[in-house]
C-alpha cells in the first residue's frame, strides 16, 4: 500500500512538474531528438507508475479486505493504528470501493483512449486511399502524389507505405532544391513514425485534459518532431534550401493578420532556429541535461517501487 | 509510373479521362497496349472500386458500364478541405510541412520573416 501511494505520488509529481522542466530544456530545440525522447519518457514514466500503483492497490484488495484495511491503516497511522479501527466494516468497505472505482476509471480511460487512436487510424487510411487514387504520380519520386489544387500544401499521410502529398500549387511555388528539402522533411516524418507519436500523445491529451504533462505534451512532441524532420532535411538538402522552402510555403500559409501578435508560433520558431543554427554552435550541456532527465524519468519508478518495497515490508509483517 | 504498383489509381484516372461510361473490355484493351495485364485483373479491380464507392455501374446487355461517382477535382477538393481546414484530429492524421496558422500566428511569423530578411542580405 505504501508502494502504491509512493508510486502514485511520483506519477503526480512527474505529471505536474515535468512539463515546466522539459519545456525549458527543449525550448531552443538544440537536440530535438533527445528532447522528444525526454517528453515521451516522462509520459510513459507517469503512466507506468500510475498503472503500477493501481496494480499494487488491486493486489492488496484481492489479498483480503481486512488485510487491505490493516495495510492502509498502518501506512497512514503506523503502530498507533488500533485493532478496532482496521477491523471496522465501514473502513474495509470504503477501501474496497476506492479500489473498484479506481480500477473501473482506469479501464474506462483505456477504452476511450483505444477508441480514439483507432478512429485516427481509420481517418488516416481513408485519407490515404483517396490521395493514392486521386493523386498523380510525380515522375522519378517514389511514394509521392500530386493533387490538382491551387493552394500550396505539402504533407505526409501514414500507411503501408506512407505517402507524401503535394499540391500542384506547391510544385509551382517551389524550386527544385526547395522541393527536395520538403520531400526530405516529409520522408523524415514517415521514417521516424512521427504521426504515431502525435496520435498516441494527442489521445492521451484527450483522455487526461486536466493533467499538465499530457495536456501540454502533444504540442511539444509535434514541435520537436518538426525540428527533427528539419534537421534531416538540412542534412539532405542544405540549410538554405530548407529555409527558402519554409519561407515560401509559410508566406503563403499565413492568413489575415490580427491585432494581437504576442503568441509564439511553431513555424516562426522553426525559421528562427534554422536561421540561428550557424551562430549557436553545439551545446553539449543541453544534450547532457536532457539525457540525464530521460534516464532519471525512466529509472525512478523502478527505484521507488524497489525502495518502498524494501522499507515497507518489515513494517507490514512486523 | 506506378510507385505503389497501384492499378486502382491507374484505372480511376482512365475512367476520369474518358468522361463518359466505360466497360471493362474497353479499359482492358486500352491498358493492354501499354502493359501485360489480364482481363480478369481489370474486372476484379473495377469491381473493387465499385464496392468501395468510387465507380457506379449500369448493366447494359451482358456487360456493365462504369462511371466515376465523383470527378477527380471533387476528390481533390475534398482532400484539401480535410487537409487544410483541419477540424477533428487532422493534426494526428497529417503532418504538414508548414502548419496552418491563425491570424496571430501569421503576425508572429511575419515579424520573424522581416527580422531574417533584414539580417540576410539578398
Amino acid at each position: 500500500m505504501r508502494t502504491a501511494l509512493l508510486l502514485f505520488g511520483y506519477a503526480l509529481a512527474v505529471a505536474w512538474w515535468a512539463p515546466a522542466l522539459l519545456s525549458r530544456l527543449t525550448a531552443q530545440g538544440i537536440s530535438p531528438r533527445l528532447g522528444l525522447a525526454a517528453w515521451l519518457t516522462a509520459m510513459a514514466s507517469a503512466l507506468a507508475s500510475a498503472a503500477a500503483a493501481l496494480e499494487f492497490l488491486v493486489q492488496a484488495a484481492v489479498a483480503g479486505w481486512s488485510r487491505l484495511a490493516e495495510v492502509v491503516c498502518r501506512s497512514v497511522a503506523g503502530h498507533a493504528c488500533a485493532q478496532t479501527v482496521y477491523t471496522g466494516a465501514v473502513f474495509e468497505f470504503t477501501l474496497a470501493v476506492i479500489t473498484v472505482v479506481a480500477a473501473l476509471a482506469a479501464a474506462a480511460v483505456a477504452w476511450r483512449y483505444g477508441r480514439r487512436v483507432q478512429q485516427v487510424q481509420r481517418q488516416t487510411r481513408a485519407h490515404a486511399e483517396v490521395a493514392r487514387i486521386t493523386g498523380r504520380r510525380l515522375p522519378g519520386v517514389t511514394a509521392t502524389v500530386v493533387l490538382d489544387a491551387p493552394q500550396p500544401a505539402a504533407y505526409c499521410v501514414a500507411g503501408r507505405p506512407g505517402m507524401i502529398v503535394l499540391t500542384s500549387g506547391a510544385l509551382a511555388l517551389l524550386e527544385p532544391a526547395q522541393l527536395a528539402a520538403v520531400l526530405a522533411h516529409e520522408r523524415a516524418h514517415l521514417a521516424g513514425r512521427h504521426h504515431l507519436l502525435i496520435a498516441l500523445t494527442r489521445g492521451l491529451a484527450a483522455v487526461f485534459p486536466a493533467v499538465p504533462l499530457f495536456a501540454r505534451g502533444p504540442e511539444h512532441v509535434a514541435r520537436l518532431a518538426e525540428m527533427c524532420a528539419d534537421d534531416a532535411a538540412t542534412r539532405h538538402s542544405g540549410r538554405s534550401a530548407l529555409l527558402a522552402a519554409l519561407l515560401a510555403m509559410a508566406a503563403d500559409a499565413a492568413g489575415p493578420a490580427s491585432a494581437l501578435g504576442a503568441m509564439t508560433c511553431a513555424v516562426a520558431a522553426r525559421l528562427q532556429r534554422l536561421a540561428d543554427a550557424p551562430r549557436r554552435g553545439r551545446h553539449a550541456g543541453n544534450g547532457l541535461a536532457l539525457a540525464a532527465a530521460t534516464i532519471l524519468l525512466a529509472g525512478l519508478p523502478a527505484l521507488v517501487a524497489t525502495l518502498a518495497g524494501a522499507v515497507a515490508l518489515p513494517g507490514l509483517t512486523g | 509510373m506506378h510507385g505503389f504498383g497501384d492499378l486502382e489509381a491507374v484505372i480511376m484516372h482512365r475512367v476520369w479521362d474518358h468522361g463518359g461510361p466505360v466497360t471493362v473490355r474497353e479499359l482492358f484493351e486500352e491498358l493492354q497496349r501499354e502493359r501485360v495485364i489480364a482481363y480478369t485483373t481489370v474486372m476484379t479491380t473495377m469491381d473493387n472500386l465499385h464496392r468501395k464507392g468510387w465507380l457506379a455501374r449500369v448493366k447494359e446487355g451482358k456487360a456493365y458500364r462504369y462511371t466515376a461517382t465523383a470527378s477527380r477535382e471533387e476528390y481533390s477538393a475534398r482532400l484539401m478541405r480535410e487537409a487544410l481546414d483541419g477540424g477533428g484530429d487532422t493534426q494526428a492524421v497529417l503532418s504538414h510541412f508548414v502548419a496552418q496558422m491563425d491570424g496571430e500566428e501569421s503576425e508572429v511569423l511575419r515579424a520573424v520573416v522581416r527580422r531574417l530578411a533584414d539580417r540576410r542580405p539578398r
